[in-house]
């Protein structure tokens, strides 16, 4: 049973992706959401095997390592399949008001989309270092597609931009699984990591690998891509891509890190990494308060929140790894309703120039309201779960005396809340005034209110979640 | 220095020669060309490292079909402006930097890889294990169906989603027919007699002895895919703006196939993705290079569809 | 030296090379170029890293590399689409930095 539902939460969304290639318009996007509904509920016999009897593992083809493919299903794995579940969902949701099925955006839209989650979850269940480039690749090309299914020039540019880079990342990453492959003989994620021996060889490929997949993952400076691609992507996209897409390369970060470099010194590394993220904090939180446009200020803050996860490397302990996991999933349900809200705002005035706003607070005020919850949680204000991760981070860097980390996490909060109250303040009191405000579908606005209030939510449901997550912490994690 | 040896580094300094060639900028033209060498020379080198699996691929999908589509995207692009100006001041403050970087990233990569001594308890010695039971000859298609289907399954995937991609960009308006040479000359009549039955009778071959010798689905698509660009470009098959229920049933067969059977063993009790025999294998790699073919020709022609193109 | 470590060095060189012309040419075309320049040089040098069994390369990395021959042609096949498409609507067949922000 638990393996079938396994299988279901890559295959159902897969077989309607292209059972939506053949069907009618209208009926393709009911059976897109009718098949994105049910991926929440397979995972609840996969959630339930895990709680009780451990990770999940499954031989595909029945062949395992050092030849075959596992998929493995651990805490951590299950916390991104949940949390990219119910973001998908909503997201379908908000996109049925502005890609109707049956129009040309919709036509590309909806046979795509779910095409991207079946990705995204095999993604998350690999535990072999190709097959993850395979599923890399297609979550990389099914981004930088709906990038452009508007057919908008400077979202074409920004999507090409994107995906020569990423295609590059690729091949560093590839060129690591090579050096891997090549030294260990298999591709397994846990077995390479028995077999790699400390040395140049392994610094090498781990070096390679990481700068790939941070590229993927536009943390600073390898960010420039971001905010055009996700300022500039239509309507619904922009939600996918800051709180799912990124997230993929991201995980494969931490996986590589944690569970396969255990035997490698990683020292200085870690400390490399966690002054990129702290620099992430502070430039993207300071470009996202001077941005012009209320998307691209949403993307600045995506390279800020990103840098976030990065602390975890030199922090490495029980409370860190909580919070960092936290992080990432309040992260996705508050960024996806922010840009949710920005599309309906655009959509509403035909702009999203911060300067010309003033009066939205009266006549969109699901919309501000559903902005102004998840800047709540971006900013890490009690209860929410964003609160929940910035506060397990800085306890960890309190353990530590991490003084400096400690200051950044502050710092970012601050310059946080600074740029969602400019977007407040000026929607309210400024002297630009909006001209025609047409208002949005009432389905549109509320699930961007709905993703604000699970990223609220989240600071309620901690102690299930840590429950799940204690359950799989990484091996030589410091309590 | 043994004679092997020797055509060795000839193809390896070749190779270096030939990529530098390419990126140190020129007339593009003369570089797509010249990229289409390094292929070939890749092709080579995969024969010399004893991969002919490899070296047919290579030729086919890596110089052949990667070719002609850079050189048929050259032609879109130089129809219509004399090619944009570049900035050229970026390139120069770029170019000390990044060819540190880049030099950097050589000897690195060169010198992990050098170091590198082996396992011998590799997934590679494990395959050619497993292979017997399977009743199947050529290890690398064992690998690709049966020891690590989802790979494949996913690749073909990828290569859907780039279809749908390539839709999406369509140019507005009926796309433009490509034929480039006439059919009415009787050498190229002749050519197409003899060409379009003779590229199906090799991907037949190739298909059929996939299972035992160099081959598969991938480099019958790839040469049935060239059989398809042959028609494209004589006019016996016009590009149409809407892909039709049969090109969407061809473009979505290959993955089906795999994913019907592969799902459907865990009916039986049996692991997900295994594959229950022989038969199997070949219904899959049929299914795939249809699939493969269409879409290749379909991404060639910029098309969502074929129609019969007049007399 | 043997013919494998041969390769390998040919296909480091390469790789540094396409990563240089990647990021200095101007023209999409070229980058595009120099990507698959660069994922040639990657397959040859996992095919020459993974050693040999009974006189052939190792059958999971040629079947790793046949994968990724397939996906690198489609990339590319994708990217070219999206060139053409942004050069039939803005004229552009490079992309230089100014007009990021307009909407």
């Amino acid at each position: 049973m638990t393996t079938e539902a396994l299988a279901g939460l890559v295959f159902v969304p897969l077989v309607a992706g292209m059972v939506a290639m053949l069907l009618p318009a209208r009926a393709a996007g009911v059976l897109v959401i009718a098949a994105l509904a049910l991926v929440p509920v397979l995972l609840w016999p996969v959630t339930l095997a895990v709680w009780h009897g451990g990770p999940v593992l499954v031989e595909l083809g029945g062949f395992g390592p050092p030849l075959g493919i596992v998929w493995r299903a651990d805490p951590l794995a299950l916390s991104m399949l949940w949390f990219t579940a119910l973001v998908a969902l909503l997201v379908s949701l908000h996109a049925l008001a502005g890609f109707r099925p049956e129009t040309a955006e919709g036509r590309r839209f909806w046979p795509q989309w779910p095409i991207l989650i079946a990705a995204i979850n095999a993604l998350y269940l690999s535990a072999d270092l190709f097959n993850l480039y395979v599923t890399l690749e297609l979550v990389t090309l099914g981004a930088v597609v709906l990038i452009s299914v508007g057919s908008k020039s400077v979202a074409m540019i920004a999507a090409m931009r994107y995906l020569l880079l990423a295609l590059m990342a690729s091949l560093f990453y590839l060129l690591a699984t090579a050096l891997i492959y090549g030294q260990t003989g298999t591709l397994d994620l846990y077995l390479a990591g028995e077999r790699l021996q400390d040395g140049t060889l392994a610094a090498a490929a781990l070096m390679l690998m990481i700068t790939g997949l941070l590229l993927k993952s536009a943390i600073f400076p390898l960010h420039m891509w971001l905010p055009a691609a996700h300022g500039n992507a239509p309507w619904s996209v922009s939600a996918i891509l800051s709180a799912l897409v990124v997230k993929a390369s991201l995980y494969i970060v931490l996986r590589v890190w944690f569970w396969t470099a255990v035997g490698i010194d990683t020292q200085m590394a870690a400390t490399f990494l966690g002054v990129l993220g702290a620099i992430a904090i502070l430039y993207g939180s300071l470009a996202a308060l001077v941005q012009e446009r209320l998307k691209m200020l949403i993307a600045y803050s995506t390279v800020a929140q990103l840098g976030y996860v990065m602390l975890l490397f030199p922090l490495a302990s029980t409370a860190a790894f909580r919070g960092v996991t936290m992080h990432l999933v309040a992260h996705g349900f508050a960024k996806a309703a922010m840009f949710l809200a920005a599309a309906n705002i655009l959509r509403a005035l035909g702009h999203d120039r911060l300067r010309r706003m003033t009066g939205i607070d009266q006549k969109l005020p699901i919309d501000l309201a559903a902005f102004a919850l998840a800047g709540v949680s971006i900013m890490g204000l009690p209860p929410s779960g964003g609160f929940l991760g910035k506060w397990l981070l800085l306890e960890a860097a309190w353990a530590r005396s991490g003084w400096g980390w400690m200051a950044v996490i502050v710092l970012g909060s601050l310059i946080a809340a600074a740029y969602v109250f400019r977007v407040a303040a000026l929607s309210m009191f400024g002297s630009g005034r909006a001209g025609r405000v047409e208002v949005p579908r009432t389905l549109a606005s509320m699930t961007a209110l709905a993703l604000a209030l699970v990223a609220i939510a989240l600071g309620f449901a901690a102690a299930p979640f840590f429950a799940l997550i204690d359950r799989g912490l990484p091996p030589g994690m410091l309590p | 220095m043994t004679p092997e040896l020797l055509v060795d580094v000839i193809l390896a300094v070749g190779l270096v020669a030939l990529s530098l060639r390419v990126v140190s900028g020129g007339e593009l033209f003369r570089d797509i060309v010249v990229f289409i060498v390094f292929g070939l020379v890749v092709a080579l080198s995969w024969a010399r490292l004893g991969s002919p699996d490899l070296a047919l691929a290579e030729a086919a999908i890596g110089a052949g079909v990667t070719g002609a589509l850079m050189l048929m995207a050259y032609r879109r692009l130089a129809s219509r402006s004399g090619g944009a100006s570049g900035d050229r001041s970026r390139r120069l403050r770029l170019a000390a930097p990044v060819a540190v970087l880049a030099g950097t990233a050589v000897a690195i990569i060169g010198l992990a890889a050098l170091g590198i001594d082996g396992a011998s308890d590799s997934g590679g010695a494990a395959a050619l294990a497993a292979l017997p039971a399977t009743g199947l000859g050529n290890p690398v298609t064992g690998v690709l169906l049966m020891f690590r289907g989802l790979d494949t399954l996913l690749e073909l995937v990828v290569l859907l989603v780039v279809l749908l991609g390539a839709w999406a960009m369509m140019i507005p308006g009926p796309p433009p027919a490509l034929h480039l040479v006439s059919r009415d000359t009787p050498l190229v009549a002749a050519l197409l007699t003899i060409a379009a039955p003779l590229c199906v009778l090799v991907a037949v071959h190739l298909l059929v002895v996939g299972a035992d010798e160099p081959g598969g689905a991938f480099q019958a698509g790839a040469v049935l895919a060239a059989g398809g660009v042959l028609l494209v470009l004589t006019g016996v098959l016009r590009p149409s703006r809407e892909a039709g229920p049969v090109i969407r049933l061809a473009v979505l067969v290959g993955p089906a196939a795999f994913v019907v059977v592969g799902v459907s063993a865990m009916a039986f009790g049996r692991p997900v993705m295994e594959l229950p025999g022989l038969w199997a294998v070949y219904l899959i790699e049929t299914a795939m290079m249809i699939s493969i073919a269409v879409t290749l020709s379909l991404l060639f022609g910029r098309s969502g569809g074929f129609r019969r193109g007049g007399p | 030296m043997s013919s494998l470590a041969v390769y390998v060095v040919a296909a480091a060189a390469v790789f540094g090379v396409g990563v240089y012309g990647l990021i200095v040419a101007d023209h999409v075309l070229r980058k595009l170029l120099a990507l698959n320049m660069m994922g040639s040089a990657v397959f040859v040098l996992m095919v020459a890293v993974s050693g040999s069994a009974q006189g052939r390369p190792d059958p999971v990395a040629q079947a790793l590399v046949l994968t990724g021959i397939v996906i690198a042609v489609a990339a590319t096949a994708f990217a070219l689409a999206l060139l053409v498409r942004i050069h039939h609507d803005t004229g552009r067949v490079t992309l230089s930095e100014r007009g990021d922000d307009d909407d």
